[in-house]
């Protein structure tokens, strides 16, 4: 099953053999990933598993010990998250970091202030940033009230709403999300998927990391599972289901009979 | 065990006794550079060579660091000496370690600045007296019933409240109206913005008694800017140099000098006579005097 | 009532502060009518508060970045003995007024550094370590003496006063003034209008989002303590050419001064708030008061309680109002 799914397209991310240690602990060992545009790649795997290192080597966070990251075909190394945007990956964080006590446009560009420079500064130019701020939200469909808004003053719908249109705010052509509807109230947690579905449908290639089922059955084309640190499980979402997922997650194969929680549910 | 005690008594006995009587001059701040001290320093370890003892001058690296001055002291009551010459930074806070000197039978009297506990000679500038000659040399200077301001140091230490009252005494003793009197906090620039507002609120003031040099130095900047350096008289005390350059330029007027040379000497010859189980007097006045453009070319 | 209609709150919650300082000044002028509005008290106020004025524009840098910078009395007392004894010993005047500014940057870059480098757990501890540092180095410099007689063109913006012809002579704009609005706009436009300045306030609401958006967090904090640093050694340039003078310990506790200057205006010391307007009203308050108490007379024992009473008052303030808004 770990080689069962063949990539769609030839691969626009791939990690090959990453290992991470953090001194004596190994939190990657010899994992492999890859995602092709437009493809939605499910994460899963229990605490500790490794999706979060994973994430933080692809955007650039962490550089791994060893092994090697191609994008495009081409090997590629990231010395910080500046880096790994320059190639247009991004990340939206399952805390959104955003910072709240600045408006809706500055958190869009923050980092990446449109404007003219002078002497090693940036003089922000101030309406091409809310115009093209007004604009970008407007081709995501996200409706805020203001974009002067401070973003503490958002819901957390809101929130990742501004979140996912500072991910893409510069063409990215790879949106790494974080448990994004972990910290949502639950009517919000459609809209947020049905805008990774636009990305989608723009030609974005997204990594959505969730412990929700729910989520990743909606959204994704395929999934893949770690377990300690490897890689366990890999597979096109319409060849498996569920409850097989859920046993990828513990550490087992081949799970075919249902769970306490299905049941409520049918 | 009871053996290695004992020898290490018998040490310390003739470790004692082989060397010349040690005493500690702890001043409030540190002599180099600050001429004041340099010359309390300078009197103690001119008496102390001709006594033929042994002298050890320390203080705590600034005048506020009350705590760095107890620690001293009782670090050095710790190793033993002879007798201790404080100027003491607070005289409240260094009470209690005064008391512990008395209590390990060390011989201590205060320099400069007069301390709380009883029993303990002081030997320094009684300040009243020199803070009135300054009053007297303004009384003598300007019109009866002027406007005079008084520039007041920290008025919780003996030393700001002695030359605020005897300055205020002296100056309405001989008929003048004072009429503003704020804190410097010994400071040169908190001096001055005092002396802006003393000048604003009272334009019509003659002349300002200032409790140190360095606030009658903001003084005078501040009536330069006002343009009224002329109309109003500055007396200061201390005599530093830079005043005594001021005064010699034309600018302050006159100041007090004490003798400090005279307080490191005649401490120093206190403890020693102290430590021969004399008996000594309980002030002793190592005396002012006033410094103006006659006799200021020696303070510079 | 006050928080019902939004237009009012808003204005409040922007210039609530400016109203404080009118109010102040009223009060001021009520008590003593003769004194307190006339041009020479008026100057006094501004010459008395320029160095506060610089030192807390510098300590809101820093605090935006929830950080803390104990250090800038003692690094202003360090300018001006670095400057007082340059200008003694001959150097020439455009050399000694840009020792001042370039001491304080050295000593913000050391604090940046240690900060940033050294991976000291909070700038409370690297700017206490500097505070001493530039203490003990500024009565080193001389052996605890101070150094008078800098020439005229060092005291130059300290001491000089423009009376344009209108103003009878002594009353004026000192050039201190001048110095504080150019400085004060100066950071208003950086703060923001530039991407640094957003990057200070965007380090000052969430530090780990600022790092994700690809912002060298660290360079930026070593830029914040320069800045810092070289208000202070500005502030050393101003108060050495008002008293002529360069003396050890000058500004002792003057950032704390600082520190109650920007918490009265409304910064957060938790970052990522406040704003240049409210720092210049902060050390108003500061001024105004401290003027207040001394043209009537009031013992300094009760200007500190005051003092202490409005920083708690001015915080309080400021918290009922983010209540509020946080409501509507």
């Amino acid at each position: 099953m770990t080689d069962g799914s063949e990539p769609a397209a030839a691969p626009l991310l791939e990690a090959r053999g990453v290992k991470k240690y953090f001194g004596a602990i190994t939190a990657l060992n010899g994992v492999s990933f890859h995602i092709a545009p437009g493809e939605a790649l499910g994460v899963v795997g229990d605490n500790g598993a490794g999706k979060s290192t994973l994430m933080k080597v692809l955007s650039g966070l962490y550089t791994p010990s060893e092994g090697e990251l191609y994008f495009a075909g081409s090997p590629v190394k990231f010395h910080s998250p500046r880096d790994a945007r320059k190639m247009g990956i991004e990340m939206v964080y399952q805390d959104f970091a955003l910072a709240g006590n600045m408006p809706i446009y500055e958190n869009i560009y923050l980092g990446r202030e449109p404007g003219r420079k002078f002497a090693g500064l940036t003089i922000i130019d101030r309406d091409l940033a809310r115009r093209m701020a007004a604009e970008h939200l407007d081709k995501l469909k996200i409706h805020v009230k203001s974009i002067d808004q401070n973003v503490e003053e958002l819901s957390g719908g809101q929130r990742q709403a501004v979140a996912i249109a500072r991910a893409t705010a510069f063409d990215a052509k790879v949106v790494i999300m974080d448990e994004p509807t972990a910290a949502l109230a639950i009517k919000e947690v459609g809209k947020v998927l049905d805008l990774i579905k636009s990305l989608k449908a723009h030609g974005v290639a997204v990594i959505v990391i969730s412990h929700r089922m729910d989520d990743i059955f909606y959204c994704c084309d395929r999934v893949m599972a770690l377990y300690q640190g490897a890689n366990f499980a890999d597979a096109p979402l319409k060849d498996t289901n569920r409850n097989e997922v859920i046993g990828w997650i513990m550490g087992t194969k081949g799970h075919t009979q249902s769970f306490a929680h299905d049941r409520v549910q049918h | 065990m009871k053996k290695l005690i004992l020898a290490g008594a018998a040490l310390a006995l003739m470790t004692s006794t082989a060397l010349a009587d040690k005493f500690l001059l702890d001043m409030k701040g540190p002599g180099a550079g600050n001429p004041f001290w340099a010359a309390v320093e300078a009197g103690a370890m001119e008496k102390g060579k001709e006594l033929g003892v042994e002298v050890m001058v320390m203080s705590p690296p600034t005048e506020s660091d009350v705590a760095a001055q107890i620690a001293q002291i009782e670090d050095m009551i710790a190793q033993g000496l002879d007798g201790i010459a404080l100027a003491p930074t607070d005289p409240n806070a260094l009470a209690p370690v005064v008391d512990a000197a008395k209590a390990a039978g060390i011989p201590v009297v205060f320099v400069d600045t007069k301390g709380t506990n009883e029993g303990v000679t002081f030997i320094g500038t009684n300040n009243e007296v020199g803070a009135k000659l300054a009053a007297d040399y303004i009384c003598g200077k300007i019109e009866k019933g002027s406007e005079v301001a008084i520039l007041q140091g920290i008025i919780t230490q003996s030393t700001g409240q002695a030359r605020a009252s005897g300055s205020k005494a002296g100056l309405e003793a001989c008929g003048m109206k004072v009429v503003a009197e704020q804190t410097g906090e010994w400071d040169r620039a908190k001096g001055q913005a005092a002396m802006e507002n003393i000048i604003t609120g009272n334009p019509n003031i003659k002349a300002v008694f200032a409790s140190n040099d360095n606030m009658a130095l903001g003084a005078v900047e501040a009536l330069k800017s006002a343009g009224k350096l002329a109309d109003v008289m500055v007396v200061g005390f201390d005599a530093n140099p830079d005043a005594a350059a001021s005064v010699l330029a034309g600018e302050m007027t006159a100041t007090v000098a004490q003798a400090p040379k005279n307080m490191g000497a005649f401490g120093i010859q206190a403890l020693v006579d102290l430590k021969a189980g004399k008996t000594i007097d309980p002030v002793i006045d190592t005396g002012t005097v006033l410094v103006d453009k006659s006799n200021a070319e020696q303070y510079k | 009532m006050l928080g019902n209609s939004p237009r009012l709150s808003s204005f409040l919650e922007h210039y609530g502060i400016v109203v404080i300082v009118v109010v102040m000044m009223a009060l001021l002028y009520a008590t003593r009518p003769d004194v307190f509005m006339s041009l020479a008290n008026l100057t006094n106020i501004i010459k008395q508060n320029a160095t506060l004025a610089l030192l807390a524009l510098g300590m809101f840098v820093v605090i935006v970045t929830a950080g803390i910078d104990l250090s800038v009395g003692s690094v202003m007392a360090l300018g001006m003995m670095c400057l007082a004894v340059a200008a003694k010993a001959g150097v020439p005047w455009p050399i000694v007024v840009l020792i001042g500014p370039l001491v304080g940057i050295t000593a913000g870059l050391v604090n940046g550094l240690g900060l940033t480098v050294l991976k000291l757990p909070h700038p409370f501890i690297m700017t206490l370590g500097t505070l001493n540092i530039a203490r003990g180095l500024s009565s080193l410099i001389t052996e605890g003496a101070p150094v008078s007689g800098l020439g005229r063109e060092v005291r130059y913006l300290g001491q000089a006063n423009y009376d344009f012809g209108i103003f009878p002579p002594p009353t004026g704009l000192p050039a201190s003034l001048f110095v504080v609005i150019i400085s004060a706009v100066g950071m208003w436009f950086f703060l923001n209008r530039t991407s640094m300045g957003r990057h200070i306030f965007a380090i000052g609401g969430n530090t780990h989002a600022a790092r994700v958006s690809g912002i060298n967090v660290d360079r930026v904090l070593v830029y914040v303590y320069a800045i810092s640093g070289f208000f202070a050694g500005l502030g050393g340039l101003l108060l050495a050419g008002r008293t002529d003078s360069g003396f050890p310990l000058a500004g002792q506790n003057a950032e704390l001064d600082a520190i109650a200057a920007v918490i009265i205006g409304g910064a957060s010391f938790f970052g990522g708030r406040g704003t240049v307007l409210g720092v210049m009203a902060g050390v108003l308050i500061m001024g105004l008061m401290r003027n207040g108490l001394n043209l009537n007379n009031v013992s300094p024992f009760w200007q500190q309680i005051l003092i202490g009473l409005v920083i708690i008052a001015a915080v309080y303030i400021d918290v009922l109002r983010r209540h509020a808004a946080v409501r509507r």
